[in-house]
C-alpha cells in the first residue's frame, strides 16, 4: 500500500467516528519501487489529501522530507523538485507488511504482501 | 467543418454512439452528425469535424471504431460518387506525387479481386502519379460499399462512400490484453474488448484517479490504466486481489507494466467502507456481482440470531487480522448493491465524474423506467448486450450536481416488493407469463429478482 492510499482510508468501527484518522502505523516494512514521474496525478490528488496526517504519517517511517505546511496547490507552479519529492513519499513508498492501528478504538488492520485488509469483525459493522 | 465518415465495427452496436461521444469529450473534439443518419445494422456515419488533427485524436483510442476517412464523394450509384468527387478537384493536388493504395470493400457482400481494379480503375481521372505501395503507402483511399445485413444481399450497393483514410480506431489493445494472454483471470473477467470500451466510457485519461469497488482480479484498474489513469480496487474477497503464487491482480499489473498507475487494492466490502469523505474519484468502473456469475455478498449473516458478538479468535488473533480468513457473510441483494453503488458515486465522484456498470435485466420485463436514479447522478447511455432471455445493459452516469448528505438512491421501490418474492418461489412460475406487479399495480423492474429467475442460465 502507497502512502497516499494510506491519506485516504480511516477507521470505520461502527461508532469509531472521531479521532479515526490517520490509521498509526506499527511493526511495518517499508519498501521502495521506483515509478514514472506524473505530475498531473500529483496535482489531482495533493489538495484531497490531509497534509498534516501525512507528514505525522511519514514521520512514524522516518521520513523528514515533507514540509510542515503544504504549499499553495491552487496554482500551477509546484516546482518539480517538490513534486518528485512528493512521488518519492506519496507513490513510491510501499508499505509491505506490518499494522495499522485506529488512534481511537484500536483496532488494528493487517497489511500483508502490501494490501491491506480493512474488513471489519461482525460485531464492528 | 469538414465532413468525414467513420467505420465503425459491425457489433456491440448500441456502445458504439456512447463510445463516440465518450471519445469526443475526452478528447474536447466538436463533433456533428444527424442522429438519424445512424443505424444500428449500418457501419457508416458521416460525421463534421472542424480540422484534420481533430479526427485523429478523436479515433486514436476509439475501441468500436475501425476507420476515419475524409469523404470525397458518398450516393448510391458510383455516377453520384464519382459527381461529388470531381465536384471539389482542389481536393487531389497534395497526394498527385505521393506513394498510395485503394482498397474496396463491401459491407454485407464480397467482391472479387477484379471487381476491386475494375472499381479502382474508375477513379483513374484522379490522376495521380506515386507510386502504388500496398504496404506502406504515404496516403491511403477506400472505397466502401453498403449491402446491409439481409441475408440476401442485393445486387447493387445501397450506399457508397469514397474518401481518404485519415486514421483508424485502436482496436490492436483488444489483443494486447485478450483474456487468453492474462496470466491471472477468473471466471467472472470481464473479456478486453468491453474492458476497453468501459475505460472509455469512463473517460480515463492521465492524471484521474478510477476506482473499481468490485475489484475481482482487476481487469477495469488494467484497461482505465492503459489509458494513463491512476486506479484503485477493492474487494470483500481477498483471495480473488492475492491469487496465488505468481498469479494475482500484482502479476498482472506486471505483466501490463502497469505498475506505476494501478496504485492499489484492498480487502473490504463497500458497504462497510473505509474511505474518508472527500471527491477522491475521477470515475467509478465496476461490474458488480448480482450474481449471476457469483453471487453478491456483504458482511452479516443470513441469520442475525446466530451474530457473535465478541470477536472470533484463531490462535488467539482476531480472525480478521488473518489474511484468509473470510468473514461471515449474507445475500447483498440487488436492488441494495444498486441503491449502495449509486449513493457511493454520487458521494465520492468528482462533479462531472462518471459512474459506469454492469446492470442485469430479463429482457422481456425490462423498460427504460427502470434503471436506478439518483439526485445527483444523470443518465448518459445505457447500452444493451443481449444473451437471448436475459440482458446486461452498460449503463454510465454523470455526478452533475453536489450530494446532499441524506440523499437516496431511488431503485423503483423493489426493497418495498422484496415481500412479495413467495410469488416468484413456486417452482412452476414462468417469468415470463406471469404478470408482474405489486400491489399498487405497478411494473416491476427488469432487473426484479433478477437472479431467481435466470437461475438456470449459467454464462
Amino acid at each position: 500500500m502507497r502512502l497516499v492510499a494510506h491519506n485516504m482510508l480511516q477507521c470505520h468501527v461502527k461508532g469509531c467516528n472521531s479521532n479515526n484518522f490517520p490509521l498509526q502505523l506499527s511493526n511495518v516494512e517499508i519498501e521502495i519501487q521506483e515509478t514514472d514521474f506524473n505530475p498531473m496525478f500529483l496535482r489531482n490528488i495533493l489538495p484531497k489529501l490531509e497534509w498534516n496526517a501525512l507528514v505525522k504519517t511519514a514521520l512514524q517511517i522516518n521520513i523528514t522530507t515533507l514540509p510542515n505546511v503544504l504549499p499553495d496547490t491552487s496554482t500551477d507552479d509546484l516546482d518539480d523538485e517538490f513534486l518528485k519529492m512528493l512521488h518519492r513519499v506519496l507513490l513510491e513508498t510501499h508499505i509491505q507488511q506490518g499494522k495499522m492501528i485506529c488512534p481511537n478504538c484500536n483496532h488494528v488492520y493487517a497489511i500483508k504482501d502490501g494490501i491491506p485488509n480493512m474488513l471489519l469483525n461482525e460485531n464492528e459493522t | 467543418m469538414t465532413k468525414y465518415f467513420i467505420q465503425f465495427v459491425q457489433s456491440h452496436e448500441e456502445f458504439r454512439l456512447p463510445e463516440l461521444e465518450s471519445l469526443a469529450k475526452i478528447e474536447n473534439v466538436k463533433i456533428s452528425y444527424n442522429r438519424e443518419d445512424y443505424k444500428k445494422n449500418c457501419p457508416f456515419l458521416i460525421i463534421e469535424i472542424d480540422t484534420e488533427e481533430e479526427a485523429i485524436r478523436l479515433v486514436k483510442r476509439a475501441i468500436l471504431i475501425r476507420n476515419i476517412y475524409e469523404l470525397w464523394g458518398t450516393g448510391k450509384s458510383y455516377e453520384e460518387v464519382h459527381t461529388r468527387v470531381k465536384a471539389k478537384p482542389e481536393r487531389w493536388p497534395p497526394y498527385n506525387y505521393k506513394s498510395f493504395k485503394f482498397t474496396v470493400s463491401a459491407f454485407g457482400s464480397t467482391c472479387s479481386s477484379d471487381y476491386q481494379v475494375g472499381i479502382i480503375n474508375t477513379f483513374a481521372y484522379l490522376g495521380f502519379k506515386g507510386e502504388i505501395n500496398l504496404k506502406d503507402p504515404e496516403v491511403q483511399f477506400g472505397v466502401l460499399e453498403d449491402y446491409g445485413l439481409d441475408p440476401a444481399p442485393p445486387t447493387e450497393p445501397y450506399m457508397i462512400y469514397f474518401g481518404r483514410l485519415i486514421a483508424s480506431g485502436n482496436r490492436d489493445l483488444i489483443q494486447t490484453y485478450n483474456l487468453k494472454k492474462r496470466k491471472y483471470i477468473g471466471n467472472t473477467s470481464m473479456d478486453a474488448e468491453l474492458s476497453l470500451i468501459m475505460a472509455n466510457q469512463a473517460l480515463a485519461a492521465p492524471g484521474k484517479l478510477i476506482y473499481d469497488p468490485f475489484v475481482g482480479t482487476g481487469s477495469f484498474l488494467l484497461t482505465c490504466a492503459q489509458f494513463g489513469s491512476f486506479t484503485m480496487g477493492s474487494d470483500i474477497d481477498g483471495r480473488q486481489i492475492r491469487g496465488k503464487t505468481n498469479r494475482s491482480i500484482k502479476s498482472n499489473v506486471e505483466q501490463y507494466h502497469l505498475r506505476g498507475k494501478v496504485l492499489d487494492t484492498f480487502v473490504f466490502d463497500i458497504c462497510h467502507h473505509p474511505w474518508r469523505d472527500n471527491l477522491w474519484f475521477d470515475a467509478i468502473v465496476t461490474d458488480p456481482p448480482y450474481g449471476v456469475r457469483a453471487g453478491a455478498k456483504t458482511l452479516g449473516r443470513k441469520n442475525p440470531s446466530k451474530r457473535s458478538l465478541t470477536t472470533k479468535l484463531i490462535d488467539g488473533t482476531p480472525a480478521y487480522e488473518e489474511e484468509n480468513s473470510y468473514p461471515p457473510t449474507k445475500p447483498y441483494e440487488m436492488s441494495e448493491v444498486l441503491s449502495d453503488l449509486l449513493e457511493f458515486a454520487a458521494r465520492f465522484l468528482v462533479l462531472g465524474g462518471r459512474l459506469v456498470y454492469w446492470l442485469p435485466t430479463v429482457v422481456d420485463e425490462y423498460s427504460n423506467s427502470d434503471l436506478p436514479e439518483h439526485p445527483s447522478m444523470r443518465l448518459i447511455s445505457n447500452s444493451e448486450q443481449n444473451f437471448g432471455q436475459w440482458a446486461r445493459r452498460l449503463i454510465t452516469m454523470e455526478k452533475f450536481k453536489e450530494n446532499i448528505i441524506g440523499d437516496r438512491a431511488n431503485i423503483h421501490n423493489v426493497k418495498g416488493l422484496d415481500n412479495l418474492s413467495f410469488v416468484y418461489k413456486k417452482k412452476d412460475v414462468s417469468p415470463n407469463e406471469e404478470e408482474i406487479t405489486n400491489t399498487k399495480g405497478k411494473k416491476k423492474p427488469g432487473h426484479y429478482l433478477f437472479r431467481e429467475k435466470v437461475g438456470l442460465v449459467e454464462i
